[in-house]
């Protein structure tokens, strides 16, 4: 013991410490130009397998040229967070995917987005898959930002065995036919809605944004506009009623509180007759570590009463500033071929997502693999109503504010008006 | 020793209450482990059904899932390099530190100790961004030593609170001893203070090490790579927004707590042999 | 003592380096910044005084979050705490199967919150929850409570989610007490003391100091809170079980308002600077025995 005398111990552990901390990486050199991706569309996500074929496509295509690169980032609110991190300190990876989650706005106020504008409009093909609807979504100021490749067409789903034991034959067409179907498979035992509250409460609030749109045509322009600051509009309080009234009579136990998973649950367990949500659920009709065998053939999918959907291409991948012209322009080539009519095809056909380009055909395999998805399009494309989702539109904060304030409203502590009014003040501080 | 049958009444009341509380600990205690391994088992719809049921049926698909979803393996070791150097490197230099503030006077003395521990009280959150600039700064972003790093600041003021109560509750006259023999302070420190406190190092040690095994929002902000993540992350791969997978949720928590729990449960043993081997008594 | 100078800044270097890297230098960030309009969304960051803290104390939401991390910390301290010690007591004086409790009894504090988390989300579940189900099987009937949010049962059905899980206590006290001088004991024994006795008058006065700092613990992380509240009621309902973490991360990041997050970060470190010195105060925990 007394060999290390602890005059020299201590600075060579000191030392040792040191080159343990520094020892710089020896980093890896080749020829292609490497675009690092962080996704947070792995795991157990549904559009993992969509992402793993197109990188790999990709990488094989560019062979030698381009290479992409994918880290792990699982679950969405971790990479929403970890980009906002990276977007305060400027350091950012070079392709972006917000998902539903806009990152776009602040990554235009830290100004670190390229303007694909030129790009896209000298490029026909490109060009030519952006809807009205998926050039504002992408598109500030007249600026093309961003590229979408996944539409978002929102209906809900319908357990046909239930309606049957209470009598109920089709999908309500009107409000008042909707929540007399309630009353009725109520007085069968049967709960009529699968609701949630936390997790900024989804599935209550595509309820809510389609009451809104279809109560006038004020109420529609509210739902397709951008980050409203008023809530308490006549058409916004009277569905803040319609939920409380729906979280109060007409759903399970634990809606109030529960997330999305709870929801899904009664729903795939038969508890609850409706949820809405969107095509990416229908994969889990038939998985039978969550629902009994051979549910999928008893859902049923409906556009809102009113003739409402959502449809809204998912705002894009974009592609941020970097040093390094190289691979900005890699970026670029990775971005268009992530959202190319075969990249949205292979995610219909993987995944049910719902192209954004109205020009992608629903190709037969497709139709073999969703036949519920084709019935569900050929009806939102009658559909009269159409509009981006409620939390899309919000202000990120409001959505913490839901959560907290439906269960408060379910309990009848607050009213539909001071609910709207907490909105309403909520997004008061965002300015 | 009295047998119960000799105890008063009283006695047996209180012998009887004393092991009613201990079961009530120990059912708390292993209610959440239970639960998890229970999970691990059960079907989705079986966990979102009935929180306390009996699994219908034991199949390992949930552990296999997991191994499949996650690269649980990768960042279980990379856990276990981070976690244990950190430990080593934190308890080392915070043993340092806390016994100069244990023993000796020097100038601007309370002040430091207040700066050092007021870290105690620092809200984390706040510091996310910042802390990610200085790791960028020192290119440890990514790396396993920039959360070694990082790890071993966040258990800074916890340690050095443990440690300098330690080294305050070690007689001051077992130094003077070694002094008068002639022994020089480094030797006095790390032949005779070192061993003595070895309750605290411990204790430290094992906080540490359970605060770094936890540990979710630097590890999730600090790295990218695979090389680099750690085990708390890996639970993020069975839940996205629309789609869960929890039974092989429950498995990966599964892995990730028995090692541990069998680590603490050998660091334990060690913190009673070095007491009862008398190191601190005079 | 005397000791050399070298020896002490070598001693000392590296814990403070340390802190000059991930907790001074962030620090001075926080304070900066917390009078300024740094927002992510805003271009440019301006000197704007004491705007952000003028704000904060005409918010109600960080009344009602300070009220709750102040109730919070009172129970963790004296409840929690006692809970820890009282086991502590009975193990030392070795028990059948006391290294067994004390191991296992540290368990739910390596199981990562996240999952304690859920686990809770499911016993309080008003449809299967376990705690619905054991109230039915007593006897009382239907009662379908929804624990975390109604608002008269949510603060402590998240208080609970916490608060029996006293290992961190109970291994340091633990570890005290097994150091403490068996003879002493014994002479008090042969004295006729009772165990209560020695408890109450012996050993608690020579833990105090052990004690004292498990309560700092304690308090540092009740002000810390957050991954239990967010999984299980996300600081509703209303704005009921929110606490100062709580609402600097929603600040934080669905407001990306920096500055007025980090305004919040330095109430929290004030908060948390003066139940410190309370509780140093009361235990003596920074005076030397000797």
């Amino acid at each position: 013991m007394k060999g290390i005398t602890g005059k020299r111990f201590v600075p060579l552990c000191i030392a040792g410490l040191c080159i343990a901390l520094f020892a710089a990486c020896g980093g890896k050199k080749s020829g292609a130009v490497i675009i690092n991706y962080p996704t947070f569309q792995c795991g157990v996500n549904t559009a993992a397998p969509v992402v793993e074929q197109l990188i790999a496509e990709f990488n094989q295509q560019y062979a030698g040229k381009y290479e992409i690169r994918k880290e792990d980032v699982p679950g969405d609110q971790n990479y929403v967070d970890k980009i906002r991190v990276q977007l305060g300190t400027g350091d950012v990876p070079p392709v972006i995917y917000g998902g539903g989650y806009n990152l776009l706005d602040p990554a235009l106020a830290r100004d670190v987005v390229v303007d694909l504008t030129a790009v896209i409009n000298g490029d026909s093909e490109w060009k030519a898959l952006y809807s009205d609807t998926a050039l504002t979504v992408n598109s500030r100021d007249g600026k093309i930002y961003a590229s979408s490749s996944e539409g978002s067409v929102i209906g809900y789903f319908y357990n046909k065995e239930l309606f049957a034991k209470a009598g109920i034959t089709a999908p309500a067409a009107s409000w008042d036919e909707f929540f007399r179907q309630c009353d009725t498979l109520k007085a069968a035992g049967i709960t009529p809605l699968a609701l949630d509250t936390a997790d900024s409460a989804w599935i209550s609030m595509l309820w809510m944004g389609a009451i809104i749109a279809t109560e006038n045509t004020a109420g529609l322009a509210f739902m397709q506009q951008m980050t409203p600051n008023n809530y308490n509009t006549p058409e916004m309080i009277k569905a803040a009623a319609l939920i409380q009234n729906m979280l109060r009579n007409y759903t399970t136990v634990d809606a109030v509180g529960g997330a999305y998973e709870h929801a899904a649950n009664n729903f795939l367990s038969g508890n609850a007759a409706m949820i809405a949500n969107g095509p990416w659920m229908m994969g889990d009709f038939s998985d039978t570590t969550k629902t009994s065998a051979g549910f999928a053939d008893k859902v049923g999918a409906a556009v809102y009463p009113g003739g409402f959907v959502y449809d809204a291409p998912i705002q894009g991948y974009f592609v941020t500033k970097q040093k390094d012209p190289a691979l900005q322009e890699a970026s670029i080539a990775m971005v268009k071929f992530f959202t190319s009519a075969h990249a949205q095809q292979v995610a219909l056909e993987i995944q049910g997502m719902v192209p954004s380009s109205p020009g992608v055909p629903i190709s037969d395999q497709a139709k073999q693999k969703w036949p519920l998805l084709v019935n569900f399009l050929d009806q939102a494309n009658n559909a009269q109503f159409r509009s981006d989702n409620l939390q899309a539109t919000m202000y990120p904060n409001l959505l913490d504010i839901v959560s907290q304030e439906l269960p408060r409203l379910a309990a009848g502590s607050i009213t539909p008006e001071q609910f709207c009014q907490l909105l309403t003040e909520g997004a008061a501080k965002n300015n | 020793m009295r047998t119960f049958k000799h105890l008063k009444t009283v006695e047996k009341l209180g012998f009887v209450a004393k092991y009613v509380f201990l079961l009530g600990c120990v059912c708390t205690a292993l209610f959440p482990l239970v639960w998890v391994f229970m999970s691990s088992f059960k079907t989705n719809a079986e966990i979102l059904s009935n929180g306390i049921s009996l699994p219908s049926r034991f199949s390992f698909d949930g552990y296999t899932q997991a191994l499949k979803i996650s690269p649980i393996l990768q960042y279980f070791f990379n856990s276990v390099v981070i976690t244990s150097i950190t430990t080593v490197v934190n308890v080392f230099f915070l043993a340092m530190a806390a016994y100069i503030f244990a023993r000796y006077q020097f100038r601007g003395k309370n002040i430091l100790y207040l700066l050092l521990s007021l870290s105690l009280v620092i809200p984390m959150t706040a510091l996310l961004h910042p802390v990610y600039m200085t790791i960028n700064a020192l290119h440890l972003a990514n790396k396993k030593s920039g959360l070694v790093l990082v790890y071993t600041a966040l258990n800074l003021p916890m340690s050095l609170l443990i440690l300098r109560g330690t080294f305050q509750s070690i007689p001051r006259s077992m130094e003077e001893a070694a002094v008068m023999d002639g022994a020089g302070f480094v030797r006095v420190f790390f032949q005779i203070m070192l061993p003595m406190a070895k309750s605290g190092l411990a204790s430290a040690g094992v906080l540490t090490f359970l605060n770094c095994w936890n540990e979710f929002t630097f590890a999730l902000v600090l790295t990218s790579s695979q090389s680099a993540r750690t085990l708390p992350l890996s639970l993020s791969y069975f839940t996205s927004q629309f789609s869960f997978n929890y039974t092989a949720m429950f498995a990966a928590i599964v892995i990730a707590i028995i090692p541990s729990i069998v680590v603490f449960a050998l660091f334990q043993e060690q913190i009673v042999r070095s007491l009862t081997a008398g190191a601190i008594k005079e | 003592m005397k000791i050399k100078k070298r020896w002490l800044v070598l001693f000392l270097a590296p814990s403070v380096i340390l802190f000059m890297l991930i907790y001074a230098a962030p620090l001075i960030m926080v304070f900066a910044s917390s009078l300024t309009d740094w927002r992510l969304m805003s271009p440019g960051i301006h000197f704007t005084g004491f705007a952000n803290y003028i704000r904060l104390f005409k918010d109600p939401d960080f009344y009602m979050a300070l009220k709750n991390t102040l109730i919070w910390i009172l129970i963790h301290c004296i409840a929690h705490v006692s809970l820890g010690v009282f086991l502590a007591l009975i193990l030392y004086k070795r028990p059948w199967g006391w290294k067994a409790i004390r191991t296992v009894y540290m368990v739910p504090n390596i199981i990562s919150n996240a999952a304690i988390g859920m686990i809770f989300v499911n016993v309080f579940n008003p449809r299967f929850g376990v705690l619905n189900s054991l109230i039915r099987l007593l006897g009382f009937g239907d009662i379908n409570k929804n624990w975390l949010m109604d608002a008269a049962t949510a603060f402590p059905s998240v208080t609970m989610t916490w608060f029996l899980f006293a290992g961190y206590t109970t291994i340091i006290v633990l570890a005290q007490a097994l150091s403490i001088d068996e003879s002493m004991l014994e002479a008090a024994r042969v004295d006729g003391a009772s165990n209560f006795q020695i408890d109450r008058l012996i050993m608690l006065p020579l833990l105090k100091k052990i004690i004292g700092t498990t309560m700092v613990m304690a308090a540092s992380y009740m002000l810390q809170m957050f991954d239990l509240i967010y999984v299980t009621t996300n600081g509703g309902p209303g704005k009921m079980t929110t606490n100062l973490p709580l609402l600097l991360y929603g600040v934080y990041r669905s407001e990306y308002n920096y500055a007025y997050a980090n305004t919040i970060g330095v109430c929290i470190i004030v908060v948390g600077l003066f139940s410190m010195t309370l509780i140093n105060r009361s235990f003596k925990v920074n005076e030397a025995d000797y």
